[in-house]
């Protein structure tokens, strides 16, 4: 048997057989063993075969050898033959594929192309009438000769166009229309198509609106949007359809779907962005003539926006090149109509249509310099005509609203003060208004009665745009306007929600950006001399004042004078015999807190400046008060330290090294000298406020970084001093009041966390076991609450930092959980919550060592101990009657720890163990008693509930089987009775509303997916109804509110029977 | 149901003009910290510093509040229904003025027995023009929302304002016919309207 005839039999069942085939013979013709001629003798029986798919196969045994053929080896007269033979025989199969092999060699020319493309369009019918796939090869075929032969082509001009057209009329499959877009848009910017504009665009248009939806399992992978996106190109590519394109898409915003529209106004803005300018202002009027209704009367929004941005691209193309202004230009021919219709709406500027109005100005004005001219020309004499006459200040409020809409125009045109890009040569149009603006704006802010906030409030925002536009009011005018907002937050009474003084601050925030100078000058001195010396009882009017300022001092110059004017009133205070509360001087180190914090302290340039008047010197005098040596007792005020203390931390974490050093040496001396203060470690004394100064301590040492060499008390191990911190703790969680408690825990923890050596672990490993066996071993000592905290705190140190051990440590601080002693396992409970909770001090800004798997480590070794053991407590409570086996107090702390947890962790570390986790919460919701824990356990698991029915939908509570008990519970939650605190109720029946919006979105999902299911929610959908019927009726509004809403999602979610789909 | 539109440009109020409800729970907590500025600046405010100690806090805040009682008044009604959509255009009944909180009324079902715990709840519609005739879609819409939102013991009173429709004997008669209303709400095309309107109450 011959090669061809064993080629001609494998071809169909074994295609690569095929291949080696035709390699072995291409080997033969390139080492002469046989020639290309007897190659195609060869097939002479075959080719003139009746049957075509044997002449098919015949040819592509052809064409498989010159595949197979190394990219020289033809000449080009055999290419001329081949090229020829297959043209011949264009319509047999493989033929199309051997010419796309020829056109690629070097050797082929442009007439060989122009034969092949004559050969494509003379048979067009032919190939028309072909599979999908072979259609696909033969527009491959032509995409090819585009890239490679393009002039050959380009030189048949109309003939090519019309055969192309010719060729492609008809298609329907997404990918060959992919190509053949592609292959269109070529033409349609390249030649001249005077002679065929209509057929062209015919050609293309047809297939608009594209309605594909790409099949399951599309192995092309080609979306609708591809489609639409080659198919916009087309259209936009050439000016001259516009004739055909503008008035066709036009029509098209008839059409009753709004996606339909959306690709009509797509395509509409792609064809004003590459058209030229003439045709684009050939057909501008009628473009707005048919917009108009789409934005006044809008159905949709983003079918409104578009048209918007239709008509500012309009506008900003017909805005290019124009240097000088007159009423002859298109664009103001195109603009005339517009305004006169934004002119006729906001007439009645409360109507409904004058804020589509409004939004016609906007997108039109801020479209170009030129375009912003041409609309206040027409536009602001005729508002300002209407603001005079109007009748009434609602009207009057909405024409203010409308020229602020203008004057953001204008920022988007000509910039901001400080925009760094350069200013259009243009004359801002709105500079000859200038007065009559600052008098109107000017009196509506602050010549109308104080209640008409909402009127109040568009003025400022107007004087506010008008005060950051780029060269436009002068700095005493925008001083005007600094006086007013002074007056609004320091002289008016709170009116409602005080909603004005809000955005006055917020506006001189603004400006302290702009022009510091006029905030510097006029608002601070005003403000700063409303501060009182001390607190002088007249409730906390300062605080206000103090907010206003710490808002508007993050600029560098404001802040620094801002420093400076406080510190001195605090410096008076603490001099002072008789300062009044300590709130004051809180308030006034919480306002320099406020700022730094806003601000990036390690560029500060008075850094240095800062460390020495505020950690030194008042550290300095904390210690001394604490040694009673102070005129007062401000700074032996907790808070106050405790503000105090973040203060210094903030700036202790940006100071450098050597100061840092300085900082490590005086953690616990606090900077006073031995005569004054004695440090709290290792002192025998333990007065509570001598032992307060540690809060200071503990915030100085979070911020030293963690290798700091200088710690005292720390060679050869830290041992000593750590033995003695956690013995302070331990003891001041009774008798020292929290914060020092708190001190002494945190400082402990970073200790362990941050300083301690890895080879010293043991250290605190051991003295967490230590601590541990003395709460088990001792029978209530009154140090067991203290002990117990300080443990957990420990163990959280070590445990985010993944020490070895860490699994030893959590199962024994579980096991306190089952300790016969109520008070040892409620304690314990109530501390599970210490061990993931963020901590400020504890935290990634001070340097701790977090591991990232730390969380998911304490979970899942937590999560199923906890399990287990309250599965045992059941079932021991149901088979004996020996309740001394299992005290009642050791499920409610189980599960008061696993809420500790959860409230710490996030979500997404929940979900996995939801099938675990399930059956507990809902045991969590059972818990009824009066007492604060319950009802803590039972606000934790409600929101831990909420989020993981947000997150996940009905649908894995349905996988795990308990939609009928969750609900049940959910509604026990909502009545007034179970000891339910109206937080409980509310929050129950906000999850009962979430379980009904979380499968609603579900409808999302394919149609197919979800046809015959009915809703898990179904069969309980009765019973919660009514039972909310009742909550309707709850004493407190806010629960009140919860559950109409929740009826409402109910039934609007929960389809008693799958809907047909439209 | 005819697709014209009747009034395509009412007179809109601005959202900040509408009644609403001050929170005294808002203004209690404006003297602490100020607006609260502050608090943000610490994690934890106050001295709740401790996370254990979560469980005493909860313990106080659930003391006080809970034994003052919030009755139902107007404003909670203005509320439920100034959020529904006008079927016509995608605007709240409240911005366009067709109810408003002076117009709605709640008083004793029973004047004669003081202790009856029944109320009844008086709306009146202003419709947008006088001869709007999709007064009564309104009215319908208004009564659907507040029998899904009211407890039991409520009785609704929908009703136009006198003086306001060309037709409001007429729709009244039938806003107050309750066999007339069920029927109206077996219609499906009638409740895909209503539905939608009523898709924008939160």
């Amino acid at each position: 048997m011959s090669a061809l005839q064993t080629f001609l039999l494998v071809a169909d069942h074994d295609k690569q057989e095929a291949k080696q085939i035709a390699e072995r013979i291409a080997h033969d013709v390139e080492n002469k063993k046989t020639t290309l001629i007897e190659v195609v003798q060869s097939l002479g029986e075959y080719i003139n075969d009746e049957d075509p798919i044997l002449r098919g196969k015949a040819v592509s045994y052809l064409t498989a050898v010159i595949k197979a053929l190394p990219p020289k080896f033809l000449t080009r007269q055999q290419i001329q033959v081949l090229t020829t033979f297959f043209c011949d025989r264009i319509e047999d199969g493989g033929a199309v594929a051997g010419l796309e092999t020829l056109q690629k060699l070097d050797r082929f020319n442009k007439a060989l192309a122009e034969e092949v493309a004559q050969a494509i369009f003379g048979r067009f019918q032919e190939l028309q009438s072909r599979s999908q796939s072979q259609r696909f090869q033969v527009y491959q075929l032509l995409n090819e000769l585009m890239l490679n032969h393009r002039d050959a082509l380009h030189e048949m001009g109309d003939e090519s166009l019309v055969g192309i057209v010719d060729l492609m009329t008809g298609e329907k499959d997404p990918r060959n229309l992919m190509l053949v877009f592609s292959i269109l848009k070529v033409v349609m910017v390249e030649w001249d198509i005077s002679n065929h504009v209509e057929v062209l665009f015919d050609s293309v248009y047809n297939y608009f609106p594209i309605t594909f939806r790409p099949p399951p399992n599309d192995p092309y992978g080609i979306t609708a949007q591809d489609l639409k996106d080659r198919l916009q190109d087309c259209i936009a590519s050439n000016s001259q359809f516009a004739p055909h394109s503008v008035p066709s898409l036009l029509d098209k915003l008839d059409s009753t779907s709004p996606n339909v529209k959306k690709d009509a106004l797509n395509a509409l803005i792609a064809c004003i962005h590459s058209y030229n300018a003439d045709a684009v202002s050939t057909y501008s009027i009628t473009i707005w003539d048919a917009l108009k209704f789409e934005i006044l009367n809008a159905q949709e929004e983003f079918l409104s926006e578009l048209s918007l941005q239709v008509l500012r691209d309009i506008a900003a193309r017909l805005s290019e090149g124009v240097t000088e202004i007159s009423d002859q230009l298109p664009l103001a021919q195109y603009l005339r109509p517009i305004t006169k219709e934004c002119n006729d709406q906001l007439r009645e500027p409360q109507q409904k249509q004058a804020k589509p109005a409004q939004q016609i100005l906007s997108s039109t004005s801020a479209a170009s310099a030129v375009s912003f001219t041409l609309v206040v020309r027409t536009m602001v004499a005729p508002l300002l005509t209407f603001y005079q006459e109007a009748d009434g200040i609602a009207k009057q409020r909405a024409l203010l609203e409308t020229l602020v809409v203008l004057f953001d125009s204008a920022i988007k045109v000509f910039g901001e003060w400080k925009s760094p890009d350069p200013e259009p040569t243009m004359e801002n149009p709105l500079l000859e208004f200038k007065d009559q603006f600052s008098e109107i704006f000017g009196q509506a802010l602050m010549g109308v009665i104080k209640e008409e906030v909402s009127f109040r409030t568009s003025a400022l925002k107007g004087l506010l745009r008008l005060s950051t536009l780029r060269n436009y009011f002068q700095d005493n005018e925008i001083g005007l306007f600094v006086q007013y907002l002074d007056e609004i937050i320091l002289k008016e009474e709170s009116v409602g929600r005080d909603d004005l003084k809000k955005e006055a601050i917020s506006a001189l925030a603004v400006i302290s950006k702009h022009t510091p100078r006029l905030i510097m000058d006029i608002t601070f001195p005003a403000f700063v001399a409303t501060l009182p010396e001390t607190d002088d009882g007249n409730g906390p009017n300062y605080i206000t004042t103090l907010e206003s300022l710490a808002q508007i001092s993050i600029e560098k110059d404001i802040f620094e004078t801002l420093v400076r004017r406080l510190l001195s009133k605090l410096t008076i205070l603490l001099q002072k015999e008789q300062p009044g509360s300590a709130e004051y001087p809180r308030a006034l180190l919480l306002t320099i807190l406020y700022v730094m914090n806003q601000r990036e302290m390690s560029k500060d340039p008075n850094l240095e400046l800062y460390y020495d008047r505020i950690v030194v010197n008042l550290c300095r005098s904390a210690a001394e008060t604490a040694s009673g040596k102070a005129t007062n007792s401000i700074l032996a005020d907790a808070t106050v330290l405790d503000i105090l203390g973040r203060l210094s931390n903030l700036i202790v974490r940006s100071l450098p090294r050597s100061k840092q050093d300085e900082v490590a040496e005086n953690i616990y001396t606090l900077f006073a000298s031995a005569e004054v203060f004695s440090p709290v470690p290792f002192a025998p004394s333990t007065s509570d406020s001598h032992q307060r100064t540690m809060i200071l301590s503990t915030y100085l040492l979070a911020g030293l970084p963690a290798d700091t060499a200088k710690l005292p008390h720390t060679h050869p191990n830290m041992s000593a001093l750590l033995s003695d911190i956690t013995t302070r703790s331990i003891t001041s969680s009774e008798s020292g009041d929290p914060a020092t408690h708190l001190a002494f825990l945190r400082h402990s923890a970073l200790l362990v966390n941050k300083f301690l050596p890895k080879t010293d672990l043991n250290v605190a490993t051991d003295a967490v076991f230590t601590l541990l066996h003395q709460i088990t071993s001792e029978e209530q000592t009154p140090h067991t609450t203290g002990t117990i905290k300080t443990a957990f705190w420990l163990t959280k140190a070590l445990v985010l930092r993944l020490a070895p051990k860490t699994t030893d440590l959590l199962t024994s601080l579980c096991s306190l959980l089952s300790s016969p002693s109520p008070q040892t396992s409620t304690t314990a409970s109530r501390s599970f919550s210490i061990l993931l909770s963020d901590d400020d001090i504890l935290s990634p800004t001070n340097g701790a060592t977090i591991r990232l798997l730390s969380k998911q480590r304490v979970f899942t070794t937590l999560v199923p101990l906890i399990s287990t053991r309250i599965r045992d407590v059941n079932i021991t409570n149901n088979t004996t009657t020996n309740q001394k086996a299992n005290p009642d107090h050791i499920k409610p702390a189980h599960l008061t720890a696993l809420s500790g947890l959860l409230s710490t962790i996030s979500p997404k570390l929940v979900t996995p163990e939801l099938p675990t986790l399930l059956p507990l919460l809902l045991q969590s919701l059972d818990l009824r008693n009066p007492d604060a824990d319950s009802l803590a356990v039972r606000a934790a698991t409600l929101e831990t509930l909420a989020v993981i029915i947000r997150d996940n939908g009905v649908s894995v509570i349905e996988e795990c089987g308990h939609v009928q008990s969750l609900v049940t519970r959910l509604l026990q939650t909502t009545t007034t009775g179970n000891n339910n605190s109206p937080r409980l109720r509310a929050d129950a029946v906000k999850c009962l509303a979430l379980l009904a919006v979380g499968q609603h979105s579900h409808a999302d999902a394919p149609a197919v997916a979800r046809a015959g299911k009915l809703s898990p929610l179904l069969p309980v959908k009765n019973q919660v109804l009514r039972a909310l019927r009742f909550v309707l009726d709850d004493p407190k509004r806010d629960v009140r509110k919860a559950a109409v809403d929740a009826r409402a999602a109910w039934l609007r979610g929960v389809d008693d029977a799958p809907e047909e789909e439209d | 149901m005819t697709t014209e539109i009747q009034n395509s440009n009412p007179t809109i109020l601005s959202d900040a003009d509408l009644p609403t409800r001050l929170r005294p729970a808002e203004a209690a907590k404006s003297r602490a910290y100020g607006s609260g500025l502050f608090a943000s600046t610490l994690s934890f405010p106050g001295d709740s510093v401790d996370p254990a100690s979560q469980y005493l806090s909860a313990e106080s805040e659930s003391e006080g509040d809970d034994l003052l009682e919030e009755p139902i008044d107007e404003q909670e009604i203005y509320d439920l229904i100034s959020t529904i959509s006008d079927p016509e255009h995608p605007i709240s009944l409240g911005a366009l003025a067709v109810v408003s909180l002076p117009d709605i009324l709640i008083k004793p079902t029973l004047t004669n027995v003081p202790d009856s715990p029944l109320r009844t709840v008086t709306v009146l519609i202003t419709p947008t023009i006088t001869h709007c005739s999709l007064a009564t879609v309104i009215g319908l819409g208004v009564r659907v929302r507040l029998e899904q939102s009211l407890p039991p013991r409520f009785r609704m009173d929908v009703r136009i304002k006198e003086g306001t429709h060309s037709t409001a004997d007429e729709v009244n008669k039938q806003l107050a016919d309750k066999e007339r209303v069920a029927a109206a709400l077996e219609n499906g095309t009638l409740m895909g309207v209503i539905a939608k309107m009523l898709e924008t109450c939160q």
